[in-house]
């Protein structure tokens, strides 16, 4: 069963903390929704409704991609089989060493 | 029977060299030593290197070497040398008929009229680029590059002059060396006329750090709510607006081909690893791609030329087949009196790319009708692969976010107002997970798959609508103008090749613009405008003019490269 999606409240919380276990501090931002008038850096209000769109949206999609397996491999096994793509950092690059 | 082992097969001495480069280049900062490249000097030692002699950092490059690089003049072009294309100055110098000092001086006189209407540079180095003139005309003739005046994108190092991104987080760096690329044009012989205005970090169109819109389009130069290319802008209104004969820029999202299509001119972003990025601000380091912006194919080969191969500071740049001779491939070549492909050459159309009634879509229908009838080219359709959309859309794309997050937090924890109105996509990626990452790589090399799979298994080269696919791939990319709207605005389109297909690239556009005449027209000057500025010393940025727009922070994290 799917957990039930978090609020906006709780994802302000993790945001913040994931924030800070980087040792980033969003209170270094304007408070509010009113942007720093010097920099034009937005306020921290502005920012964390921008992030909470984020990681529902970005972080959801990309979370629930499975990597195809081969066609027609029975569904019982293709959760399995799509451990199997491997990661490439430089696609492009990679063709030479792989034609090589 | 003996034999041995395989570590022994490894060239130690080659494998230590480049370990000392990268450990120099990771201790800017600290106790510097610099890279190899840093060490390039005009006139220093060549070193033997594979792909046709391209040296690391700087040296005589013999791929320059090539009579296709010198043009004879238009005759219209001779009255005024900043309407010159790189290779017809190069003709000019090498015959002695044009100097460098005169080509610089010609450069800095619009600059002087013009520069506070278009605001395409960060800073004009006037007087370094006069001194660099004159020594030109004492030095040996170096090549085609010899005494060109360049405009080079703000996020390329260049040692002693400030290198600031277009951010306040890099206000005050004043680079200790040259970008690889820096070194090699100017080893080549080339002058750096000036710094390039930019999107802050290479996100946007070209704003302050805090939003205002500086560089305007050179084709409208009184409205800047033309879309003029970013975040490369600076370079290509500069090179449009003939302020500077080619110019440098760097593509994560669109960052070449995009100001080359707004502005007229032929970008070319080559394949990943084909340019070094040592000693360029990162913005996503597996999208970073540095190339050129210049007036025509040749040009753009002429640059790339001395820009690209293998660099001891740059892994990503060793290993890779041999540079094509790409100034052979840019030039046309002619059965009798009428031009044909160098290759035959088929070339993809994807769905949908000339549907429609708008100025751009007439414009692809004519580009691919006057294709077609180059002899040697063929058009054939071709499918989008299998999750094209999804592969290439907005959540995969956002992968490269943990990219700029990595490298920046330093700076992230301490000056978040640092970084101006570009903030919000540094914070984004922060919150994408290890295994999010993960799944965004091994998406790519499935989306590559695809793509040499269900494209090139039926043609040579793509017709693209938009840069993102091919970017997120390392594929390179060549965007150059097709037409016009009825409003004067540059109409332009890209073409994406294999893997170091940068040659086949080259030679289609080359013998597309042999049989049109887009790539010939200039934008009119603007109207003169109050307050010029003298092109003396290193005249430093025109003062931003709010009244031009200013992007939020929230525009430019949907904006974003």
């Amino acid at each position: 069963m799917a957990p039930t999606p978090p609020t906006d409240a709780e994802l302000n919380v993790l945001i913040r903390a994931r924030l800070a276990s980087l040792g980033i501090d969003l209170d270094q931002l304007p408070p509010g929704t009113t942007a720093d008038p010097e920099t034009g850096a937005p306020g921290r209000d502005s920012v964390l409704a921008s992030l909470r769109s984020f990681v529902r949206s970005t972080v959801g999609t990309l979370a629930a991609y499975q990597l195809p397996a081969p066609s027609g491999t029975d569904p019982e096994t293709a959760k399995a089989l799509s451990q199997q793509p491997a990661p490439m950092l430089y696609p492009s690059i990679s063709t030479t060493w792989r034609q090589s | 029977m003996t034999f041995e082992p395989l570590d022994r097969t490894i060239d130690r001495r080659a494998f230590l060299a480049r370990t000392a480069a990268l450990a120099g280049a990771a201790t800017v900062g600290g106790a510097l030593t610099l890279p190899a490249a840093a060490h390039a000097t005009p006139g220093g030692a060549p070193r033997p290197a594979p792909g046709g002699g391209h040296q690391p950092g700087g040296g005589r490059n013999p791929a320059l070497d090539r009579p296709e690089a010198y043009v004879q003049p238009r005759p219209e072009a001779l009255a005024d040398p900043t309407e010159l294309t790189l290779a017809e100055a190069a003709w000019l110098i090498r015959a002695g008929k044009l100097r460098p000092e005169e080509l610089v001086e010609a450069y800095l006189a619009r600059i002087d009229a013009y520069e506070s209407t278009y605001q395409a540079f960060n800073v004009v180095l006037a007087d370094a680029a006069r001194a660099a003139a004159r020594d030109a005309a004492r030095r040996p003739h170096t090549g085609p590059l010899h005494g060109i005046p360049l405009a080079i994108k703000d996020n390329y190092f260049t040692a002693g002059v400030p290198t600031t991104a277009n951010s306040f987080l890099f206000r005050d760096f004043v680079p200790p060396y040259d970008a690889t690329a820096v070194a090699r044009l100017t080893a080549a012989g080339a002058i750096v006329l000036g710094k390039t205005q930019m999107g802050p970090l290479a996100t946007t169109r070209a704003t302050t750090p805090d939003g205002v819109i500086t560089t305007v389009n050179a084709w409208t130069p009184t409205n800047p709510g033309t879309d003029p290319g970013g975040s490369s802008t600076g370079t290509a209104t500069a090179v449009a607006g003939r302020l500077a004969t080619a110019g440098t820029g760097t593509q994560t999202g669109g960052s070449i081909t995009a100001p080359a299509n707004a502005q007229n001119l032929t970008g070319l972003k080559p394949t990943m690893g084909r340019v070094p990025l040592t000693g360029i601000i990162p913005l996503s380091y597996t999208r970073d791609h540095p190339g050129p912006l210049a007036r025509d194919a040749l040009d753009a080969a002429i640059m790339l030329t001395a820009m690209a191969g293998e660099d001891p500071a740059d892994p990503r740049s060793q290993g890779l087949p041999p540079v094509p001779r790409l100034i052979e491939a840019a030039t046309p070549v002619y059965a009798g009196r009428k031009v044909k492909l160098r290759w035959k050459t088929r070339i993809g159309v994807l769905p949908g790319y000339a549907d429609g009634t708008s100025a751009t879509a007439q414009a692809r229908r004519a580009f691919l009708s006057t294709l077609a009838a180059i002899p040697g080219a063929t058009l054939v359709d071709v499918p989008l692969p299998d999750e094209w959309n999804l592969l290439s859309g907005t959540a995969f794309n956002n992968v490269r976010l943990v990219e700029r997050t990595e490298p920046f937090l330093p700076y992230l924890r301490t000056d978040l107002r640092g970084f101006g109105v570009s903030v919000t996509s540094w914070l984004q990626g922060a919150l994408l997970g290890g295994p999010e990452f993960v799944t965004g790589q091994r998406a790519k090399l499935l989306f590559l798959e695809r793509v040499l799979n269900q494209i090139f298994d039926v043609c040579d080269v793509v017709v693209q609508t938009g840069p993102v696919p091919f970017d997120i791939l390392g594929l390179p990319e060549i965007g150059f103008p097709i037409g016009f709207t009825s409003a004067g605005v540059p109409i332009g389109t890209i073409l994406g090749g294999l893997p170091y297909a940068e040659d086949r690239l080259l030679s289609v556009v080359a013998a597309y613009q042999a049989v049109t005449d887009w790539h010939w027209r200039r934008p009119p000057n603007p109207p003169a405008a109050p307050g010029t500025r003298a092109a003396r010393g290193a005249a430093a940025a025109t003062t931003p003019d709010a009244t031009r727009g200013r992007l939020t922070a929230e525009q430019v994290a949907e904006l974003t490269q």
